[in-house]
């Protein structure tokens, strides 16, 4: 013990020395604002970041603990936010995520643009299904088809790859993308891909999912792969504080238990011995999706987006319809344009539009007030407005000048003759196309999943990457749509059954 | 002709140098004419004589843009306000424009109820008194679409009705008709005539213009070309015009 009475000094010494920078680590990095940490994650990626539990909200997983750990570090309340991979680098760009942590990994390409803060060791694997032999280099992955997740940087390596292989003259290695890690590994066991590209902690958690269908059969040394890493916007000051804070959670050992809470410090050869997956239609499970918190809350979600989209487009479109077809005016121009540009981009185009790139020209954007919620109304509103216009324009043609005249010719007043005699006419001629185009916008919404909306197809997708149970959700989400348009469809009969005016035989028929 | 210069205060109607242009086209050209209280005017004339425009332009659907129009001493222009105008003056369209989302009885009393601000149930009571007067009270709770072609000429004379005008303008009411319902109309408009209703008709049925007609204004090219009573303008017309239209109509 003596020997250590020198060192023993200097320990103590350099314990004050790091508490001095623990306590300079503990200030907070400027991207937290009025005390919380925002973090942007995409939670599909078990057991980094996923839902766990039927409940959209329930986030889980090592990334969305750590995050709470180092909001901790420094006081500060955690924001953990839910979006699509794609919107996660625009909105840390926008300023709407402080930080990234999605089971991203730390790339030099990325870190051109932005800091990475490593925190976790990994390493990439090629899985295939059970049985397929171990290859050692990508070369013999040749006119193979690999499937990989959209926005990951595997898709250059192999590009990269493919360079080489042009060179040699062998054919390429096909790529397939596809939007979540499950549907990645979905492709392997149904055959469709050869092989996919995966992180070992991905392969190592879904072990018991997978039970032992696939197998790892080549794990490349690539240092773009070594790391998992935190985002932050480019801040060497932030990026400072944030590796301390990382660091201070690695010496009390909370990674490792991280670590070991998700089942991601194993070997992956065990992994790949467990058994016992359930792989036929589970009638259970899809019943229990189909009446669960989860899909309900989908649902509502879907047909609030729709309903609420669909009248707000309703109320913008009249009076454009009107312009349009009165006299000849300067606004006419513009609303035409206005009508050709929403009616001519895609939908999906337009949503991205207004969540990502909207906030760079207009900072007010970045500020949370802009959900996905509201940035999805607006987007669907706008862009349903414009089949509406060309819809109530073709109805209000479609009602005789002599109407009018008629209605003229008896005093009324100009809106007397809309609101009695022609609207009631225009309605009628305008409710089919109408609900059509409802019953078309309630499944258009599903594309605001991209803006990590939380409609039916989000949750399901959600579900599917937490359980691997593709066919009972997919179909339990079927269910719902198919739900919901059949309702429609059965008050659009209602309400025409209301205009027996329109139809001889009808207007004899309800006489009698 | 023996009319003064200056409009006539005294008359129901009274019209002095009316003319309408559309753009560099001449479609009345000065129109004069006077009007008393209950005469059966009926207006003669050619396809695309201007016969419809000038009854459009005594109701001011279509505005005239010079000359002048006076009723009961009121000179007509972009000062008057129309909804009284209109008031005055009831229309009858050719093709009857009911309103298809309305029954009968809703077509009489939408405008009594909206412009007149009559309480539903009294604008009902009258709209049912005027559907008996003209022979359809039975039809009231039926929508328009259920009715004959002449059952919804009578609608639209009744709708006009409702208003309680003075003057009534026709444009061909009896174009789409059969031989039994013209004499229905023909009924009808005598009837108005008896109880002081002033009425403008433009036409192409001879017959049915006999037998409605105090006198025959005559148009050709946007012009009058003559004003006489019946009896003379279907024996001896004045005018060169007349006969030859004349002549063209019985042809046919
Ligand atoms: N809105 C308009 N714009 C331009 N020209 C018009 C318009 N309305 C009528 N005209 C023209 O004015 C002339 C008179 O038309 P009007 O409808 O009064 O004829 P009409 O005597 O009633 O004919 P018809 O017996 O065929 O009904 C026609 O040459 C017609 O082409
Ligand atoms: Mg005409």
């Amino acid at each position: 013990m003596r020997r250590t009475g020198l060192p023993g000094v200097l320990i103590a010494g350099l314990v004050t020395m790091f508490a001095t920078i623990s306590a300079r680590a503990e200030a907070p990095p400027s991207f937290a604002a009025n005390g919380t940490l925002t973090a942007c994650t995409n939670p599909t990626l078990p057991p980094m970041t996923f839902v766990n539990g039927a409940e959209a909200s329930a986030l889980a997983g090592f990334d969305i603990d750590l995050v709470r750990e180092i909001a901790g570090v420094w006081n500060l309340r955690p924001d953990i936010v839910q979006m699509d991979f794609e919107g996660m680098f625009p909105s840390l760009s926008a300023g709407r995520c402080g930080m990234v942590i999605s089971g991203v990994m730390r790339q030099a390409t990325r870190e051109r643009n932005f800091d990475a803060i490593p925190y976790y060791e990994s390493a990439m694997v090629v899985i295939a299904r059970a049985g397929t032999p171990k290859i050692s280099s990508f070369s013999e992955l040749s006119g193979q088809t690999v499937a990989i997740e959209t926005g990951t940087s595997y898709g250059r390596l192999i590009e990269i790859e493919n360079a080489a292989l042009a060179a040699q003259g062998k054919p390429p290695v096909r790529v397939q993308l596809y939007p979540s890690e499950d549907q990645v590994i979905q492709q392997v066991l149904l055959g469709r891909a050869h092989a996919a590209l995966s992180q070992d902690v991905e392969v190592l958690y879904r072990r018991r999912q997978l039970g032992g269908k696939v197998t790892t059969i080549f794990k490349p040394d690539i240092p773009d792969f070594h790391d998992f890493a935190i985002y932050i916007r480019k801040d060497s000051v932030d990026k400072a504080r944030l590796e301390q804070a990382v660091d201070e959670l690695r010496r009390r050992g909370t990674l490792t238990a991280l670590a070991h809470k998700w089942n991601i410090d194993d070997t992956l050869e065990e992994a790949a011995a467990t058994r016992g997956a359930p792989s036929r239609f589970d009638v259970q499970t899809f019943l229990s999706a189909l009446v669960s918190r989860a899909f309900f809350k989908g649902a509502a979600m879907t047909l609030i987006m729709a309903l609420l989209s669909h009248v707000t487009a309703i109320a913008i479109s009249i009076p454009i319809a009107l312009a349009l077809n009165g006299r000849r005016s300067l606004i006419q121009p513009v609303l035409s344009a206005y009508v050709a540009v929403f009616r001519g981009a895609p939908t999906l185009l337009q949503l991205l539009f207004i969540w990502n790139a909207l906030p760079q020209f207009l900072p007010i954007f970045r500020e949370s007030w802009f959900t996905p919620f509201l940035a999805a109304w607006i987007s669907l509103s706008i862009n349903e407005s414009a089949y509406q216009v060309e819809i109530n324009r073709a109805a209000l043609r479609a009602v005789d000048r002599g109407q009018s005249l008629a209605a003229e010719a008896l005093g009324m007043k100009k809106s007397h003759v809309y609101w009695h005699i022609v609207f009631p006419q225009a309605l009628r001629i305008a409710l089919p196309p109408t609900i059509n185009d409802f019953i078309s916008l309630l499944k258009t919404t599903s594309l605001a999943s991209v803006i990590s909306l939380q409609e039916l197809l989000a949750v399901t997708q959600i579900q599917v990457a937490r359980t691997f149970q593709f066919t009972e959700y997919y179909s339990a989400a079927l269910v719902w749509y198919l739900g919901i348009v059949f309702f429609f469809l059965y008050v659009q009969k209602r309400i025409e059954r209301r205009f027996t005016w329109a139809d001889r035989d009808k207007a004899a028929a309800h006489d009698a | 002709m023996t009319l003064n210069r200056l409009p006539d205060p005294e008359k129901r109607l009274s019209i002095r140098d009316l003319s309408k242009l559309y753009k560099e086209f001449v479609a009345l050209d000065h129109i004069s004419l006077d009007i008393e209280r209950g005469e059966k005017i009926v207006v003669l004339g050619p396809s695309g004589s201007g016969k419809s425009t000038f009854i459009r332009c005594l109701n001011r659907i279509e505005p005239h843009d010079s000359g002048v129009l006076m009723i009961d001493g009121k000179i007509i222009d972009q000062k008057t306000d129309l909804t009284e105008l209109r008031g005055r003056v009831g229309m009858v369209f050719q093709n009857y424009n009911l309103f298809p989302h309305l029954t009968v009885l809703e077509n009489c009393a939408v405008a009594p109820r909206l412009v007149r601000r009559i309480p539903r149930g009294k604008a009902e009571d009258t709209a049912r008194r005027v559907l008996a007067q003209v022979g359809i009270a039975e039809q009231a709770s039926k929508y328009p679409i259920q009715l004959s072609g002449g059952q919804q000429q009578r609608v639209a004379i009744a709708r006009a009705l409702c208003m309680d005008p003075e003057i009534i303008l026709f444009d061909e009411p009896t174009a789409a008709l059969d031989p039994e319902a013209i004499s229905g109309v023909v009924l009808i408009i005598n009837d108005l005539a008896a109880q002081g209703i002033t009425t403008v008709c433009v036409t192409h049925e001879m017959g049915f213009a006999r037998r409605i007609s105090d006198r025959i204004v005559f148009m050709d090219k946007g012009r009058v070309q003559e004003i006489t009573p019946p009896e003379e303008f279907f024996t001896a017309p004045r005018s060169a015009r007349a006969r030859a239209f004349l002549n063209e109509m019985i042809r046919f």
